[in-house]
């Protein structure tokens, strides 16, 4: 049984720093801030803006924050219509493309869940952490065989990302492997 | 010991007397006349309000009916949040009844999680109470639990049966014999002066040098302004399960004893009653 990647905190802050750098150069809009930050600043720049087919602008947040009872990354999000009106679960869910279903369907911890933003305290929904281990650990145990760096942020997010329709640039990657 | 198992009952069974009242301007064919309930301190608001709901809908017309959410005093209620937490924490110093007001449209969403079904607080539940032991035991005690047991755990509070909880909860409650507690103690802080919800983090239960740590010295960690100031009156109230145990209390007995069926310490900061 290989023993679980933990992710300490400060690790966590060190990662997401050389994450923020590299979004900084590209210009696509991640900030870091604190609690206290994040309850006094109006949240403008972590959005994402999509256009569907229907051209209905959707508008996407997303939050990244850490969660120390698991020891990992968590991601939070929420959509919302340009009028305001929210997405539901519903609607959050039409949005996650077929091959990602089947495998989030399977388990309730596996799953999309509304939740309360432990620093905004407001509706969100989150990809429930707890198996995060599970899939992070044989991508850093891999990446340490091949001797090539890692940003446990970057790799983490490509990883759920794309199930709830974030998508990151390759460049990530390669700013991650470039770093010492 | 049998006292500290009296506890655990008295826990359990911990009522609050509420006053049920439709929102005003809700739309009805007849007066609606309030609702009494006797409500669980542990557990959850759209768990256990399926009468009022009821009680409500028999006085207006399907159309006007929008999924249920409660209020007090202008207050959206988080039904995720235990009810004797949120009496603690928003009503404890008003006279009972507890008055809450209930709407049938509206749904703040910005401020209120959604509970279509009570599988959601089902799934909320065992979230909670999962992560506790993430804390606790790093996960090792409910990951070998089976499906079953985990299912006994929700049943046991859905129906409110103390001992079929109980057969199962003990064993989130056990500790290695060579350790003196948990790894951490699963708790949350709670104070309606600061715009963040709580206040979580990593704490042990015991000090490098053995000594169990106290509530005192998770506050002072933690939440120093909750004890502010040391000599003196003290501004606020440090309430769990409506009482202020004492700052001396050992924060492992208090874990054991006095977590909510979530296996989190709900801690509720209020300012001192004026009267």
């Amino acid at each position: 049984m290989e023993e679980d990647e933990f992710l300490g905190e400060k690790t966590f802050q060190h990662y997401c720093a050389e994450f923020i750098k590299h979004s900084q150069q590209i210009g696509d809009g991640w900030e870091w801030r604190t609690s206290k930050e994040a309850l006094e600043l109006p949240l403008d720049d972590s959005e994402v803006t999509e256009a569907t087919a229907a051209t209905e602008v959707i508008k996407y947040e997303y939050h990244v924050l850490y969660s120390c009872s698991y020891q990992v990354p968590v991601l939070y999000f929420r959509a919302s219509f340009l009028d305001g009106r929210p997405f539901s679960l519903k609607d959050i869910w039409e949005g996650v493309h077929e091959c990602y279903k089947t495998r989030l369907q399977q388990g309730p911890w596996d799953t999309i869940t509304q939740q309360e933003h432990p620093i905004l305290g407001q509706p969100f929904f989150v990809l429930h952490p707890c198996k995060t281990n599970e899939f992070m650990t044989p991508v850093l145990k891999n990446s340490r065989k091949i001797n090539r760096n890692v940003n446990y942020i970057t790799s983490w997010l490509s990883i759920v990302g794309p199930v709830v329709g974030l998508n990151l640039p390759l460049s990530y990657a390669r700013a991650a492997s470039q770093n010492e | 010991m049998t006292d500290d198992k009296d506890v655990l009952r008295d826990v359990w069974f911990g009522r609050i007397p509420t006053c049920f009242t439709l929102y005003q301007d809700e739309i009805t064919e007849r007066e609606a006349e309030p609702y009494y309930l006797l409500l669980p301190r542990v557990s959850y608001l759209t768990l256990v309000t399926d009468k009022v709901k009821k009680h409500f809908q028999k006085v207006m017309r399907q159309e006007d009916i929008s999924e249920i959410w409660f209020e007090h005093e202008g207050t959206p209620l988080k039904w995720h949040y235990p009810i004797g937490l949120l009496f603690d924490l928003l009503a404890s110093s008003s006279a009972l009844p507890w008055n809450i007001t209930v709407h049938f449209k509206g749904f703040p969403e910005k401020d209120l999680l959604h509970c279509p079904s009570k599988d959601t607080i089902e799934a909320h539940f065992m979230s909670c109470v999962k992560e506790a032991d993430a804390l606790k035991h790093k996960s090792q005690v409910i990951n070998e639990m089976q499906k079953k047991d985990h299912k006994q755990l929700w049943m046991g509070l859905h129906n409110d049966r103390f001992d079929q909880f109980w057969a199962i909860n003990r064993k989130l409650m056990e500790y290695p014999a060579e350790e003196s507690g948990f790894r951490y103690i699963p708790f949350r802080i709670y104070q309606t002066t600061t715009e963040r919800p709580f206040i979580q983090k990593l704490f042990r239960p015991v000090a490098t040098d053995g000594q169990l740590h106290t509530l005192g010295d998770l506050l002072k960690e933690v939440c120093p302004s909750a004890i502010a100031p040391e000599d003196g009156e003290r501004k606020n109230q440090v309430m769990i399960h409506g009482i202020e145990p004492m700052l001396e209390t050992p924060l492992q007995w208090l874990s054991e004893h006095l977590s909510y069926p979530d296996n989190f310490l709900h801690i509720s900061i209020i300012p001192q009653p004026t009267d």
